[in-house]
């Protein structure tokens, strides 16, 4: 049996799906991020598939500026993160909940 | 072959004329020159230092809007093939790019006044400012979605670092923590639109398929001839949302009242101005260009999140006492009354008219609000109450003068130009025959009303107190007193400004 690109979307769906239940359902900040790396990584595989299946470039080159932002994106938040903890101790979004009214 | 190859690529590099995104370069070379400031300035001469990055920043962007209404010919090239493609400039992108820097300042004006208060770093602050002023300019000359996402995330991660900006403050923190997640949820569900856009449009069983699937022009052509497929309206849906998180419309609102409260004052009017107009103005151009198609399965779409994003905004802002959180929410129905426009645009080309006056009035009137803000706040500002404004008028009639016009403006009150804005919205929904939405909106507006003048009541009314008298220094005064001008001139003579746009 081949591999068709039908079987690529579906596990990127898959993939992106899982990610979105870590973000929505996961109560650690870290584990939330992996969570949208996860979601980004399914973007990335649906796009080389697509690129292949389609043959042109355009979307395997687009993954190399997705990683790249999302490099960034982790960068300030883990920085973000950091202070975070120093400041409260936890990084359980369950306990941070100073912003209401 | 290869000299077909070569060929394409001399064309393509024919079509990079640098010179028409040169207010962008100079603003990104600005804020490096600022970041240059803080390697070799002397630490003993603080305080003539900040004052004098101020200056800089201030002035540059001055000589920037300055170059770029004046060289209006060479850096706004209509209809040209611009960066193969990348780019698209048309009279109201260039409308846009004016509007992003006169927020660029207002932004400045207002954080040099809160940064010297919380005693904060500057440079880094006009830095990531002025960084997220290009992005915003790039974002709505985007014709292609590399470019787009690219210069959406340049803005949206310099906001990330300006909402966490005081990071002392746990409050700061935990609001830039709150926008980062659902910013980041938000740009992967436009991406994974984007990606399955560009995946059935290159699709060769497909009538119509193009190899250029990121292009706005080629998935215009795909999408007329594909309209019904449900890959194109799941991937245009997802798109839309992802742009509705910027714009803080339903269902992504959930992050505003939370980021608004905690991000620095000036962070947040950023926030509710630019952040909210890009949203608005990428979604006109989406749904004009790509989308077009689209309409007749968006239309009701958009109308239940417009419907939903205005009771929502008004019904949550009139429980509210935090003035942040009160803005937040209020900002969410002007989303709202945005979108009524936005809709209006598939069925009526000229409504982007009433939108980008309606933007401009926003920009002026919320830029008096959060500079009151900042002038009443002392150490926590992200906890202040309408209490606090309680006999203002009575203890300085400049600044109650400021908050009473800055509020009815919001709020929609006749001579002022807010009122205007509001007209033109409804009048563009009546010609599109988007008769629900106007009720909705009528409903949201006498809502309104009720909270923005409980808080001009809490301005106006005596208090005998010892409290001295809250000083503003002569250059503010100038300052606000020119843009209370401008909104009471703009809701009289609104003239001036459509001919402007038009």
């Amino acid at each position: 049996m081949t591999i068709g690109i039908n079987e690529f979307i579906f596990s990127a769906t898959l993939l992106f799906l899982i990610g979105f239940m870590g973000v929505v359902f996961r109560r650690n900040t870290l584990v939330v991020y992996m969570s949208l790396e996860l979601m980004l990584n399914a973007v990335n595989l649906a796009l080389v598939a697509f690129s292949r299946y389609n043959q042109t470039m355009d979307g395997a080159i687009f993954v190399f500026f997705i990683m790249t932002v999302a490099a960034a994106e982790v960068a300030v938040g883990l920085a973000i993160i950091v202070m975070l903890f120093r400041k409260r101790q936890t990084i359980s979004l369950s306990e941070l909940n100073e912003l209401k009214g | 072959m290869t000299n077909g190859i070569t060929s394409f690529l001399q064309e393509l590099s024919l079509s990079n004329q640098w010179l028409v995104l040169l207010p962008e370069i100079s603003l990104a070379l600005l804020s490096l020159v600022l970041l240059g400031f803080d390697l070799f300035g002397k630490a003993s001469r603080q305080a003539v230092l900040d004052e004098f990055k101020f200056r800089i920043s201030l002035m540059g962007q001055l000589a920037i809007l300055a170059l770029l209404i004046i060289g209006r010919e060479s850096f706004n090239q209509s209809g040209s093939f611009l960066f193969g493609g990348l780019v698209e400039q048309s009279d109201q992108t260039f409308l846009m790019r004016c509007f992003f820097i006169l927020g660029s300042i207002f932004v400045t004006v207002l954080a040099s006044r809160f940064l010297s208060k919380a005693n904060l770093p500057k440079a880094e602050y006009y830095h990531l400012c002025l960084l997220a002023c290009a992005g915003f300019m790039l974002l709505v000359q985007s014709a292609q979605f590399v470019l787009f996402f690219v210069s959406l995330e340049l803005v949206t991660i310099a906001f990330y670092i300006l909402v966490a900006f005081n990071r002392t403050n746990a409050l700061s923190l935990e609001a830039g923590l709150k926008y980062l997640t659902l910013g980041a949820l938000s740009s992967a569900f436009l991406l994974f639109g984007i990606v399955l856009l560009y995946g059935i449009s290159g699709n060769p069983n497909l009538e119509g398929y193009t190899s250029l699937g990121f292009q706005f022009s080629q998935l215009q052509e795909f999408i007329h001839l594909n309209a019904d497929n449900t890959i194109v309206r799941v991937g245009a849906l997802m798109v839309i949302a992802g742009i509705c998180f910027k714009l803080g419309a339903f269902p992504f609102q959930i992050w505003i009242p939370d980021v608004y409260q905690g991000a620095p004052t000036p962070t947040t009017a950023f926030l509710a101005t630019s952040s909210k107009a890009a949203g608005v103005f990428v979604l006109i151009q989406l749904l004009q260009g790509p989308f077009l198609a689209l309409s007749e399965f968006l239309i009701p779409i958009l109308s239940i999140i417009c419907t939903i994003t205005i009771l929502y905004g008004n019904i949550a802002a009139s429980g509210q006492s935090n003035v942040k959180r009160l803005l937040g929410l209020s900002g969410i129905s002007h989303a709202g009354y945005l979108l009524m426009g936005i809709i209006a645009s598939f069925l009526i080309p000229e409504s982007f008219v009433a939108v980008f006056f309606y933007l401009c009035l926003y920009l002026l009137s919320s830029f008096l609000v959060f500079g009151l803000l900042i002038q009443i706040s002392q150490e926590e500002e992200g906890q202040l109450e309408i209490g606090a404004f309680r006999g203002l008028y009575s203890k300085n009639a400049f600044l109650g003068t400021m908050g009473i016009i800055g509020l009815g403006s919001l709020a929609g009150i006749p001579p002022l130009g807010g009122f205007i804005g509001k007209l033109l919205l409804l009048n563009v929904a009546f010609q599109a025959e988007l008769y629900w939405l106007i009720g909705v909106a009528l409903v949201g507006i006498v809502i309104s009303i009720y909270y923005y003048f409980g808080w001009i009541r809490a301005m106006l009314t005596e208090q005998e107190s010892e409290e001295k008298a809250i000083a503003i220094s002569f250059e503010d005064r100038i300052i606000y007193g020119f843009i209370i001008a401008l909104i009471v001139l703009l809701g009289l003579i609104p003239g001036i400004l459509i001919s402007i746009i038009q």
